[in-house]
């Protein structure tokens, strides 16, 4: 605009026409006051005028100093823009060029080769050759309708299919999720520590939460803390259900009654302890058992004569 | 009223039919064994109900020996205490002039697990009905002892005698089981004595002859009427093949119950003392037995003797190209019937040896590992806890023969996984899971389970297992690569 005061509404005399049922024939006046501050006069309107997250209603006059003031005229969004203010530099388009395409390239194979070694693992040998089916084009088929269901989110967010954005988040967390999967058991196994070997899949349950974060946060850019929070709240009340049901099932935090991977005889640390010692540990494990039948005993009394099996 | 009666009845039958079945020999739960060895059918035996006698007509003395006893054979029924309708059916005979009944403890478990939620009824052969109390019971042999609230009522009709002990009856001689079979009516089965039932842990007597659901607690009988034994059980898989619980059995329980007070509260404790005594008895034998060699080339792996228990021995058939295994299960006859959902007081030992040189040493160790998470270990239910663990890798010491060749201790995982009951205080279910760790594609992994167990017991059986584990020869370099020798099978 050239001059002021700028007059905004729906009328066809104002400088600035708002085709917009929401706004008034006249609904605000933008003009510096005497002492030189910009005002925004609030004319006769019955919706007022949003400036940043306070609504002013007709008759008021509010200063606006902050340069890049967000003001919502009805339905329409507008932003001040006075001259003098630096400009944020030019921001470039995302994807493109070769150089973009190596790391997901790199990753991705990376991925195939560890699902493929997994599958080759369970075959026996002089398998038939359809047998890789599953690993060498149902996984890659996978993984493309995976990204492809996000890329359609973005397409619904962010008006751009995004498919390549997707599998170079997709990529990093599977091949972390892989080598979970891969190493801890086979660690625990080998240093004898059962407690690593439980974390595994936790653990890679926990990547597949930040993955899917990661995902969401490309989705919806903007609110970033709020998809944080949905998430975080998700997996801990997810994580809270799985655990009480455990629970009560095995009287464990853990599913898995022991640690059932056994550790390669060529790597496995040397055992020095007697069979006594393993049969000694078991006196422990008979007085936490006494505890649970003397509570189960105590809700047996509690509920009355019921069972009798 | 009428059609809902007829319902029930058919249920009931098919209750007693299960307490009779699972009473029986194992089948429950064993894959595979001899040729037509099935889980006992749960269906009505109907060739066998609607022939009392199979082929041969009833002789003389088989009606004489009827008439005889008719008197004293009852029919013992499980009412709820709400209702008319029978919760479980079985058969017993008075055994003195006082009025004392004897049957089978399975007959009464559901009396004598919730003795306030059930009554126990006696029906005689000519109609006369009257209420029973239960005086005691012997969980481990399946004996109750029962006697009328008025005895008076069955005054007067004699009771069955016992078949003196020194009195030996040959193989072969025809004996006389009497019950009421699937409710149906008061029948006599004749049959041949075929001796003790090998290899069971309890005393048990070969009937060869038919027995069905309802006849349990019923006498057998020799051709004088004296009683041999009580029908407990037979096998649904084969044919005429029927047990008895021994007379002495009777004997020991009418000595010892014969002035008890009836039975009012849940019998638990009193199921716990028997149970804990049997258990006793069970590990001091086991343990005392040597472990029978498996015939593997490398490992010596501990195989019960076959003094109570039976084993089979199955292989991967030859073609196979992945994991090759052979495998060995041990298990016992004699169960104890607890309760419907309870059985309990029994042994099973048993092992794979894998061979994966087809395989290679990556997946081998795969499918080594696949094998070992593949046991059950139990989670919380009515009646046990959910099951815990402890694991450690040990090294079993060489043996006092392989010590002159400087062995190597055999590295093993151990895991040991407990249920304690929940009912029955101080017992326990154990697991023993044993897995070699030094061979590279060849292993051995082993199993030891132990139902109805104290701590103490449960610890040297544990011990006794793991000492089993030895090498055959001291370990070489490369391990063996010929195929593995058949474990003895039958």
């Amino acid at each position: 605009m050239q001059r002021w005061p700028l007059t905004l509404g729906r009328a066809l005399d104002n400088d600035v026409v708002l085709d917009d049922p929401h706004v008034a024939a006249n609904h605000a006046v933008l003009e510096p006051d005497a002492q030189g501050q910009l005002t925004l006069a609030v004319g006769d309107t019955v919706n007022g005028v949003s400036v940043g997250n306070n609504r002013f209603r007709a008759g008021a006059k509010v200063p606006l100093d902050a340069a890049g003031t967000a003001l919502q005229i009805g339905a329409v969004k507008l932003r001040l823009r006075l001259p003098g203010e630096t400009l944020a530099p030019e921001r470039a388009l995302p994807a493109g060029g070769r150089a973009q395409m190596a790391p997901p390239l790199v990753a991705g194979l990376l991925v195939m080769l560890l699902a493929l070694a997994d599958h080759w693992m369970s075959l026996d040998p002089g398998a038939d050759a359809t047998a890789w089916l599953p690993a060498a084009v149902g996984l890659p088929l996978a993984l493309a309708g995976w990204c492809g269901a996000w890329a359609l989110a973005s397409k619904l967010f962010q008006h751009r299919f995004d498919f390549m954005g997707h599998l170079r988040i997709m990529l990093p967390w599977l091949l972390a999720i892989e080598a979970v999967d891969v190493v801890l058991p086979a660690l625990g196994a080998t240093l004898a520590w059962p407690w690593l070997w439980r974390l595994a899949v936790p653990l890679q349950v926990l990547l597949a939460v930040l993955m899917l974060r990661s995902h969401l946060t490309q989705v919806l850019p903007l609110s970033g803390r709020i998809v944080t929070a949905v998430v975080a709240s998700t997996a801990l009340v997810g994580a809270a259900i799985s655990l009480t049901l455990t629970q009560r099932a095995t009287d464990r935090y853990s599913r898995p009654a022991y640690m059932s991977t056994l550790p390669l005889s060529a790597l496995h640390v040397a055992v020095t302890a007697p069979p006594t010692a393993v049969v000694q540990d078991m006196a422990p494990l008979a007085d936490k058992l006494a505890q649970r039948v003397k509570r189960a005993r105590a809700d047996d009394d509690n509920d009355g004569e019921l069972g009798g099996d | 009223m009428p059609v809902i009666v007829d319902v029930l009845r058919a249920l009931c039958c098919l209750a007693l039919m299960m307490g009779a079945a699972l009473a029986a020999s194992p089948g429950d739960g064993k894959p595979e064994g001899p040729p037509g060895a099935q889980t006992p059918a749960q269906t009505a035996p109907a060739p066998d109900a609607a022939a009392a006698t199979p082929d041969t007509p009833l002789t003389g003395a088989g009606q004489r020996i009827y008439e005889r006893t008719r008197p004293r054979l009852l029919q013992v029924r499980t009412l709820l205490k709400t209702q008319d309708s029978q919760s479980s059916v079985g058969s017993g005979f008075l055994i003195d002039d006082e009025g004392h009944l004897i049957t089978n403890y399975h007959v009464v478990s559901q009396f004598a697990l919730q003795p306030g939620r059930h009554r126990l009824v006696y029906a005689t052969v000519d109609g006369k009905q009257g209420a029973l109390q239960l005086l005691a019971f012997d969980v481990v042999h399946d004996l109750a002892l029962l006697k009328p609230v008025e005895p008076a009522a069955l005054s007067g009709r004699g009771s069955v005698a016992l078949r003196p002990q020194a009195d030996t009856l040959p193989r072969g001689a025809r004996i006389f089981s009497l019950g009421n079979p699937l409710d149906v009516g008061f029948a006599v089965a004749e049959g041949s004595y075929n001796g003790p039932v090998e290899r069971s842990f309890l005393p048990t007597l070969f009937f060869g002859g038919s027995l069905s659901a309802g006849m349990s607690g019923g006498p057998a009988l020799d051709d004088q009427g004296r009683l041999i034994g009580v029908n407990v059980a037979a096998r649904r898989d084969g044919e005429q093949v029927s047990f008895l619980v021994p007379a002495d059995f009777v004997r020991a329980l009418i000595a010892r119950g014969r002035g008890a007070p009836p039975i009012t509260a849940p019998a638990w404790p009193e199921i716990t003392r028997q149970l804990m005594q049997h258990e006793a008895q069970l590990t001091q034998g086991f343990i005392q037995q040597p472990w029978r060699s498996a015939g593997h080339p490398v490992y010596t792996i501990p195989v019960p003797q076959e003094t109570w228990m039976r084993c089979w021995g199955r292989g991967s058939p030859q073609a196979a190209r992945g994991l090759q295994f052979e495998r060995s299960d041990c298990e016992m006859d004699s169960r104890i019937f607890v309760s419907g959902a309870l059985l309990t007081g029994f042994i099973t030992v048993r092992h794979e040896a894998y061979d994966g040189s087809k395989l290679g040493r990556l997946r081998f160790a795969q499918r080594y590992s696949a094998s070992f998470s593949n046991e059950f270990v139990g989670g919380d239910d009515r009646s046990r806890t959910a099951g815990q663990c402890v694991e450690r890798s040990v090294a079993v010491p060489p043996k006092a023969a392989a010590k002159a060749a400087a062995a190597s201790p055999l590295p093993l995982k151990a895991v040991i996984c407990l249920r304690a009951y929940k009912k029955l205080e101080g017992l326990h279910d154990m697991m023993v899971l044993v897995a070699t760790l030094d061979g590279a594609t060849s292993g051995v992994q082993g199993r030891l389970d132990a139902q109805g167990v104290s701590l103490a017991s449960a610890q040297r059986l544990a011990q006794h297992y793991l000492d089993g584990f030895a090498w055959n020869t001291p370990p070489t370099t490369q391990p063996p690569t010929k195929p593995i020798a058949p474990i003895a099978s039958r």
